[in-house]
């Protein structure tokens, strides 16, 4: 554990050494090199989506039950956590304000695969108008979704996806750029277009974080230009390690380093203690991926601004008008928007895909309604 | 065959033959109660389904009974389960083992898991419970160090077919089941080997001095338990098409329930083949039967507990009626 932290640190400073030197022509450290898709700089500028012919499975002879009341199923990677506590209130919420639609949910009280394949087998039998779905593993959960789509069962992911063609839609809760946009947007709004910032990440290797990473350095070249990215330090996902790592670098800069970025729901609480017992709240920023519960004590110190995620509540409540959207008939292959209630028109990306829209912003304001 | 080692076997069926008959009956009666609540409960393609996802369990159920029934456990079995998974993967995908062989090392892997315990727990008279539970951490570990918590996936469609297919209308797996129950049933009721068994749940220092080889006999079903894991391992990755590292996680409890559910003693020296299979059919179907009348997940939890409690209640007083 020590030798871990240890050689960490010594090589996140062989690779500050270096990159110091380097850093204004190559990447950021921990960005991967795929291609980049930066989104259009200011609020609310709606992007057109790329078109992709329609991938999903299509449903054998369904029942026509459009304006009918439908009975769903929505079985989680599991049940009894704050975060599908929360997709599930969103679900009940649209089923509510539908009318015609119930909605239950069931699923197993650990995130085991094989468990919730159980759950939807059993579903299948017991005859219901749909399932919504969030995976626990995007290849195993694809022949039992198959078996429902083949009984003329809609099926329609959220939160994780399968296989394209074992369900009809995903709802994707967020995309890399969105995510970027919105992390560097917040920072600069803290510590101003010529700040200076570190990021703390879990490995440089991590295929999310990766993503993000270079989603917010090519946002932040077209955005933000002159924002100064110092340092990428990678801690894991270990609290201990994450604290230390962000300590570290704020002896390092001292002045210099006006914000931190953390990359997970670990790194960035662990960011905003350490800018705490620092006692230099106010004057380092933190801002990052993160829980609304992990957050509320720095938020409401004022330590932290703006903590960046999804809203879950919406989530589910998308989840349940895109799947009323398909059984009425008004969402099909190759439709380029979909009418979820309260949340207007969401855009069809990636072919079959239906994403929320922009991520979710937590602040003082809100994150109180927030339980997960 | 020695006299030693027929007295407690003729003792035991009399009780258990009781013991079966009464789960046998309360699980018509559940099978009746609940399909009169549903009508897509008691259908053929509802009943052959539940065999299918059943049968993971009832192949650890064999050996497992044969363990118990020497006055041990065997806790590592789920933990075997996942390394059994990955080690079928990994040699594939990554080692590029012909998938055949793969297989065929899975179970290699297995049978040693199992040997490995038989062999401490027999040598250095460490308590099965005490190895068991090691070994569950320590096998868990190994598959989650191989594979690095990835997962291994896209087997080549013939791959399927144990998991996933059927011979005649009836699952796959559902078939090696049902042979494996009865040649395990048979070995139990009509061999020496297991008579002795019996005769070490129910007296270990006699069964010793009667000249049986206990440590052989106790080697032999800790590595029929691993293989029997690996078998199980086999027939889950086919029928969900994908290896992860925590697959077959709380696999021991589910089994051990079956078993004790089943009649056999968890002190030792009594139990069946046939209770285990109808412990088996009566958690699962019950389980299926709730969860189709709209009871849900933890709620049906809450019942299996219940139901568990009462069976080890009634045989329990049913043998102190007969003492």
């Amino acid at each position: 554990m020590k030798s871990r932290y240890l050689l960490t640190t010594a090589a996140a400073f062989a690779l500050a050494a270096w990159s110091s030197g380097a850093s204004a022509a190559g990447k950021w450290d921990g960005a991967d090199d795929l291609p980049t898709n930066p989104l259009a700089c200011g609020a609310g500028a709606a992007e057109t989506p790329v078109s992709k012919p329609y991938d999903g499975g299509q449903p054998t002879n369904p029942p026509n039950k459009a304006g009918k009341e439908i009975t769903l199923v929505d079985v989680p990677k599991l049940i009894g956590i704050g975060y599908f506590n929360a997709t599930s209130k969103g679900m009940q919420d649209a089923a509510k304000e539908l009318g015609d639609v119930k909605v239950t949910t069931d699923g197993p009280t650990e995130a085991k695969i094989d468990e919730q394949i159980k759950f939807i087998d059993n579903y299948i039998t017991s005859g219901v108008d749909g399932i919504l779905f969030a995976a626990n593993d995007p290849v195993a959960i694809a022949p039992v979704l198959k078996k429902a789509l083949s009984k003329g069962i809609h099926v329609v992911g959220y939160d994780a996806n399968s296989t394209p063609d074992a369900r009809e839609w995903f709802v994707n809760q967020a995309e890399f750029n969105g995510i970027a946009k919105a992390m560097m947007d917040s920072m600069a709004k803290e510590i101003g277009e010529d700040g200076s910032f570190a990021i703390v990440t879990s490995t440089f290797t991590t295929p999310n974080q990766a993503r993000w990473i270079a989603e917010m350095q090519a946002y932040a070249a077209k955005c933000h230009p002159k924002m100064h990215w110092l340092e990428t330090v990678e801690a894991q996902e270990d609290n201990n390690l994450s604290f230390n790592q962000a300590t570290t670098l704020i002896n390092k800069y001292g002045d210099k380093l006006k914000g931190l970025f953390g990359m997970t729901s670990v790194a960035t609480p662990a960011s905003a203690e350490a800018v705490t017992k620092a006692g230099l709240c106010g004057k380092v920023a933190v801002v990052g991926l993160a829980t609304p519960n992990a957050m509320k004590p720095y938020v409401h110190d004022g330590c932290v601004k703006s903590v960046v995620l999804w809203n879950p509540i919406d989530l589910g409540y998308a989840a349940v008008y895109v799947m009323r959207a398909d059984v009425d008939g008004k969402l099909k292959p190759g439709d380029a928007s979909v009418d979820a209630g309260k949340l207007g028109k969401l855009n069809v990306i990636n072919g079959s895909e239906i994403l929320l829209g922009p991520p979710f912003i937590y602040d003082k304001g809100n994150i109180d309604k927030f339980d997960f | 065959m020695t006299v030693a080692a027929q007295a407690p076997a003729r003792k035991a069926p009399r009780w258990l033959a009781r013991h079966e008959t009464l789960l046998a009956v309360i699980l018509l009666v559940a099978l009746a109660g609940l399909g009169a609540f549903n009508e897509r409960f008691l259908t053929i393609d509802n009943l052959l389904n539940q065999g299918r996802l059943m049968t993971e369990i009832g192949l650890i159920a064999l050996p497992m009974t044969f363990v118990i029934i020497t006055g041990g456990i065997d806790l590592s079995v789920g933990a075997i389960v996942g390394l059994c998974a990955i080690m079928l993967g990994y040699s594939w995908k990554t080692f590029g083992f012909p998938l055949p062989l793969a297989i065929v090392f899975s179970l290699f892997v297995g049978g040693l898991a199992g040997f490995v315990n038989g062999l401490v727990i027999t040598r250095v008279k460490v308590p099965p419970l005490i190895m068991t539970i090691a070994t569950l951490a320590l096998y868990r570990g190994l598959a989650e160090g191989v594979s690095q918590a990835h997962s291994v996936r896209g087997y080549p469609e013939w791959f399927y077919f144990l998991g996933q297919g059927s011979v005649l209308g009836v699952p796959t797996q559902l078939l090696v089941l049902v042979v494996l129950v009865v040649v395990a049933g048979v070995a139990l009721d009509r061999t020496t080997f297991g008579r002795t068994l019996y005769a070490i749940g129910s007296n270990e220092t006699a069964a010793r001095f009667s000249a049986l080889n206990v440590d052989r006999a106790k080697l032999i079903v800790y590595t029929l338990s691993g293989l029997a894991s690996a078998l199980a391992a086999w027939v889950l990755v086919s029928r969900v098409t994908t290896t992860r590292m925590d697959m077959g996680q709380g696999y021991e409890l589910d089994v051990i329930a079956a078993v004790v559910l089943g009649g056999t003693s968890i002190f030792g020296g009594s139990g069946t083949i046939w209770g285990t299979a109808i412990g088996l059919a009566m958690i699962q179907l019950l389980k299926n039967g709730l969860a189709l009348t709209g009871v849900k997940g933890d709620a049906t939890i809450v019942v299996i507990g219940a139901a568990l409690i009462l069976s080890v209640l009634v045989a329990s007083s049913l043998q102190r009626r007969r003492d």
